[in-house]
């Protein structure tokens, strides 16, 4: 590995460590036994109540007469005996206390006595459902694969971990299910995270963008999700699950774009419900990105698309307007985005305030100076709440994004812009992948079998095969029904 | 990287093509809803247009300008001096052309230039005007303006009433059809914010030849157009009832070929809308649906006879002789063989509902 510290080497460990005011280093003595031992730990990550409860008591008064007996006096679950001077920064490092016998300095003893200091439990906030579970991961990579565990209590659920970023050393678990997930993808996951060199990886947020295919894509290319539920969900499909310790995120791989429009809810209601739900999502997904730049191609191009009811209505609105419809459309959704950062930067309870300040009193002021025109002012807040309907945070953004090409295009070349940008971005989406594998599936390459959970979700019983996309070992979710025989007449 | 650069680059050539593409910001132009041509003389039109200049929460107000000119386009660069903003012709409705000038000039020049600008959609309406258009135009009929409220008039028409079908679509379709002669209705203003539609002209060669009166629309439109809806009052003995048709069709048949004899075959659904007498019983009934059938049968023949004798086919008889005969001489059937058709009506009336309350 890449040696970070040059001067590391030349100095000891305990003279590094003795500069930090939390580095302990304490001497003792058992009367009993007559041997004196160290033990040295941080005090930041060590619980001291663990140290004056389970262990110091039996250390100075059990029968403690070599290292070797610690193991049979010290009530600890995770007690590990070393000779390897290398593995003592990481362990103290990680909670644990050094604990060395004076004089017997080439083998040590390891007590782990972490201090866990985290939240519990909540409920999720940025995917609530009002039906399903409500709790939600946390930054504690431990509790959330506890988490996952106990939804899939299973040998055959392996979770591999693995530590990246040079100062952060994060610790990462890569999880699937031996027996269905692809050995390809798990491959793809693993040597693309051992692959990963950064000094701080602080959130699962940057493992995503470290190792998606393309880098320069405005789409994430994994799913990320704070919900346990739609974890096990993807693990049982034979998806590969990312968890990064500190994050209360996980991600999923190999992902498609359809998979962002759905929300987990759509699993807890009735298939016809959710189906329809998913339509609408994705409808407004369309109507949120084009319909500004629709309108300001209609005005500028084509106004003979324009019904002639409508025309009355629209032409009276803008009469007064001294812009033209781009730079109009422009300041309306300029605004929108300022008063969404505004909204995300600002302490909640200020942020609320914010949103009505915003919407009623700049949005009704605009159109009675004569700025905007209300018609306009109606569609771009159509669009800006239609954009919040993506299940999934992150591709919202994407989207709060596309809009302006769009517009940027729509004024350039009217309708005909549209449908360039629109190439453009269709382009875009069939050449990118998820992990290796095609990130617009079901629709190009096109599997009719994997359109039976993208824009509309089946019923249950004809979800029986696993995503043709993953091409997983186990193809099938359970096995067939016999078909029911008519019973023959002479049976009976 | 290169391919970066070459993205950047590309696009901003692209964008270089943005002059290729007319820009015409919809509050900066003036939209052409109506147009109208009146008869000066031989030479000479006088043309009208109206424009809606539309006011937040009121109705739109018709502004008309006119210009005397030869031929449309030229009108229409001499109004493009009168207005502040450039004329478009995108949101055209309705054009109408004089009764005067129809008789005595056509319309055939005046139509052509709205076949080849593409911006005119093929719903556009024409119609003949009894009287000045400059005067109909000046009207303010509606809430809506002026053309859409003409537009509108001639749309529910045809949907619900007696109008058959016809818009600029159906009147190039008629036109270079041979063997088939093109109508447009008749609109006639008959108060300060009212028009009426008072008939069907029959335009040969684009000069009106024939004019059909309201009354035998009914039976026009029962012989031109499918799904013909409209009312028409049958007389019998015990009283009189408004028989409304819902659906409709026509067939032709070639029965004979020397001398030429033509079967027309009228089938209608009917509904009785309203029955003076005492009672409807099923043999009033059985009784209605003969008389109207005789009622189509002479009403149809005679107006079939009357296009016959003026030489003109708005019915299609040639064009459909034509599509049953190998070797058709045109020439030879409007000479000749036109003249001496022997057509038979044979209408097929169904009453399918006499009201709920029995």
């Amino acid at each position: 590995m890449f040696n970070f510290f040059k001067n590391s080497e030349k100095e000891s460990l305990d003279k590094i460590l003795a500069k930090s005011a939390d580095f302990k280093c304490l001497e003792y003595y058992n009367n009993k036994s007559n041997i004196s031992f160290t033990l040295k730990f941080l005090a930041t990550l060590v619980d001291e109540k663990t140290i004056q409860d389970s262990v110091l008591p039996y250390l100075l008064e059990g029968n403690f007469k070599q290292i070797e007996d610690v193991k049979q006096i010290v009530p600890l679950p995770d007690i590990k005996l070393s000779e390897d001077i290398s593995q003592i920064e990481d362990m103290i490092f990680n909670g644990s206390v050094l604990l060395t016998v004076n004089g017997k300095d080439n083998k040590f003893c390891f007590l782990g006595a972490k201090k866990e200091i985290g939240r519990n439990i909540s409920l999720p906030e940025v995917e609530f459902s009002v039906i399903g579970p409500k709790e939600s991961f946390v930054e504690s990579l431990d509790q959330n694969l506890n988490l996952i565990r106990k939804r899939i209590p299973v040998k055959e659920l392996v979770i591999e971990k693995k530590t990246v970023g040079t100062l952060s050393k994060t610790k990462v678990a890569i999880l699937y299910i031996d027996g269905i997930t692809n050995t390809e993808n798990v491959n793809t996951v693993r040597q693309r995270i051992e692959g990963i060199e950064f000094d701080e990886i602080t959130d699962s947020s940057y493992i995503v963008q470290i190792i998606s295919d393309n880098q320069n894509s405005p789409f994430p290319q994994l799913l990320d999700t704070e919900r346990p539920d739609r974890i096990s969900a993807i693990l049982a499909e034979g998806k590969v699950a990312i968890f990064v310790d500190g994050s209360p995120h996980a991600l999923i791989g190999p992902t498609t774009l359809v998979e962002f429009f759905s929300s987990f809810e759509d699993y807890y209601l009735n298939w016809i419900l959710s189906s329809f739900f998913r339509l609408i999502r994705l409808f407004a997904v369309v109507f949120s990105i084009l319909v500004t730049p629709v309108y300001v191609a209609t005005l500028s191009y084509h106004y003979e698309l324009i019904p002639q009811d409508l025309m009355s209505t629209l032409v009276a609105s803008r009469r007064a307007i001294p812009f033209p419809p781009i730079l109009e459309a422009l300041f309306l959704e300029l605004t929108i985005e300022l008063l969404r950062e505004a909204g995300a930067r600002l302490p909640t309870k200020v942020g609320q305030t914010i949103g009505i300040v915003g919407g009623i009193v700049i949005g009704t002021a605009s159109v009675e100076a004569g700025l905007t025109s209300n018609i306009l002012l109606i569609f771009i807040a159509l669009a800006a709440l239609a954009s919040f309907t993506t299940p999934v945070y992150r591709i919202g953004n994407t989207i709060r994004l596309l809009r302006f090409p769009f517009l940027l295009f729509a004024e350039v070349w009217g309708l005909l812009g549209i449908i360039v940008c629109f190439c453009f971005l269709l382009t875009h989406l069939i050449r990118l992948t998820s992990l290796g594998r095609p990130y617009l599936e079901p629709l190009y390459p096109p599997r009719m079998q994997d359109l039976k959970d993208a824009f509309i979700r089946l019923s249950f019983d004809k979800q029986r095969k696993r995503p043709f996309l993953l091409n997983t070992k186990e193809p099938y979710r359970f096995p067939k029904k016999a078909k029911k025989e008519k019973k023959d007449i002479e049976d009976e | 990287m290169r391919r970066t650069l070459k993205l950047i680059a590309s696009v901003f050539l692209a964008s270089i093509l943005n002059g290729c593409v007319q820009k015409e910001v919809l509050d900066d132009i003036t939209l052409i809803e109506g147009i109208g041509f009146d008869y000066i003389d031989s030479k000479n039109i006088l043309g009208t247009i109206v424009i809606p200049v539309y006011l937040p929460k009121q109705a739109p107000k018709n502004i008309t300008f006119s210009a005397k000119a030869e031929i449309k386009k030229s009108m229409l660069q001499d109004i493009q001096r009168q207005t502040a903003d450039p004329l478009v012709t995108g949101s055209l409705a309705v054009v109408l052309f004089s009764k005067t000038l129809t008789e005595k000039v056509g319309i055939l020049p005046l139509v052509d230039p709205f076949q080849r600008d593409p911006g005119v959609g093929s719903g556009l309406y024409l119609a003949v005007v009894d009287g000045e258009t400059k005067e109909l135009l000046g009207g303010n009929y509606g809430i809506r303006g002026n053309a859409t409220y003409i537009s509108n008039l001639m749309n529910h028409n045809i949907k619900n009433e007696d109008l058959p079908q016809t818009n600029l679509q159906w009147f190039l379709a008629d036109f270079y059809q041979e063997g088939k002669t093109p109508f447009i209705p008749q609109i006639k203003q008959i108060g300060k914010d009212k028009l009426k539609i008072t008939g069907i002209s029959l335009l040969k060669y684009g000069k009106m030849v024939d004019f059909i009166e309201a009354e035998d629309m009914f039976f026009f439109k029962l012989l031109v157009d499918k799904y013909s809806e409209g009312l028409h009052r049958v007389k019998i003995e015990s009283g009189e009832a408004a028989v409304r048709s819902i659906r409709s069709s026509h067939n032709f048949e070639l029965t004979k070929r020397n001398p030429m004899e033509i079967t027309i075959h009228i089938k209608v659904d009917g509904i009785i809308n309203e029955f003076t007498g005492q009672e409807l019983t099923p043999k009033n009934i059985q009784e209605l649906k003969q008389q109207f059938s005789k009622d189509i049968q002479k009403e149809s023949l005679k107006l079939v006879q009357r296009f016959i004798g003026k030489q003109i086919d708005p019915i299609g008889i040639g064009h459909y002789v034509k599509t049953q005969t190998r070797n058709f001489d045109f020439n030879n059937w409007r000479e000749n063989q036109y003249k001496d058709i022997v057509v038979k009506i044979k209408p097929d009336v169904k009453i399918s509902e006499s009201g709920v309350i029995e």
